[in-house]
């Protein structure tokens, strides 16, 4: 019995940390990323818990696909200054609207939330010492496409 | 009981999923012609809401910067922070003073003006001047 419960509990941790990030943290990557362009921005993109890891959406930045919502994960993307739009589709779509100016760092939280039938990411804009304490713990998703 | 608590559970979900959108009407903004300008520091926490449901609190010590002026009042961007609002979607917004009583807020990307819910708030703030 004790057997057969511990194996239940490997298989569902298992099946859990598979969907996770697994990459370097972010203390061992952070000072080899590329120096950011004077004339763009650059917007991170992290989800620190790996509740409701079986939901991973696309995450869309003015319609275009940047990643997806990978637990424990974050990668970031280079844009020219504007406004932005960060949608998450899942059960209902909630968008995020902010702007870029030139040389600005953006961060973006993907927060998992119960929904009707399953959960649904909600995008939030973070100040940096926040997003920096969160990024901490997260691997570094090199290639967020793939 | 634990009908009830399910029950109460669903409504709060289904309300969550149906949040209506942050309500706002189009506004004019006019940058400041020589920035940087007056700053100001909120000196007390201060919750506002422009929809149910959807709190936000301007933060004790928050210093905001004027960047402009729309038809409701200036506008303060917070520095080195960031603030939303929130209803079906988050929105980055700034602060709309009418002398210290908060009015509502300007919605950058929107272009808009989303009025608080039980505007006005006198906020208690501290100026500097440039």
């Amino acid at each position: 019995m004790t057997l057969t419960r511990t194996l239940i509990v490997a298989i569902a941790a298992g099946a859990l940390l598979s969907g996770c990030a697994s990459g370097a943290k972010y203390g061992e990557v952070a000072s080899s990323f590329p120096a950011l362009n004077p004339s763009h921005g650059r917007i991170y993109f992290y989800r620190p818990s790996a509740f409701g890891a079986a939901v991973q959406p696309d995450i869309r930045l003015n319609g275009e696909k940047v990643g997806t919502a990978k637990p424990h994960g974050f990668y970031f993307v280079d844009r020219a200054p504007g406004n932005y739009e960060v949608a998450a589709a899942t059960e209902t779509e909630k968008k995020l609207t902010f702007t870029l100016a030139p040389r600005e760092e953006r961060y973006v939280r993907l927060k998992i939330q119960m929904g009707l039938m399953v959960g649904r990411i909600v995008p939030e804009l973070v100040d940096k010492d926040e997003a920096e304490s969160d990024l901490k713990t997260l691997s570094y998703i090199a290639e967020p496409l793939k | 009981m634990v009908r009830r608590g399910f029950a109460a559970t669903l409504t709060a979900v289904a309300l969550v999923a149906c949040a209506p959108e942050v309500s706002r009407r189009p506004t004019s903004f006019t940058p400041l012609a020589d920035p940087p300008a007056e700053t100001i520091e909120v000196l007390q926490d201060q919750k506002v809401s422009v929809g149910l449901g959807y709190d936000r609190v301007v933060r004790r010590g928050t210093p905001w910067t004027r960047i402009g002026r729309c038809a409701e009042g200036d506008v303060y961007r917070p520095v080195g922070r960031v603030f939303t609002v929130e209803g079906a979607h988050v929105h980055e917004a700034y602060l709309v003073l009418a002398g210290d009583r908060l009015v509502g807020f300007y919605l950058p990307v929107e272009h808009a003006f989303a009025p608080v819910r039980d505007a006005p708030i006198t906020l208690s703030i501290r100026r500097r001047p440039s």
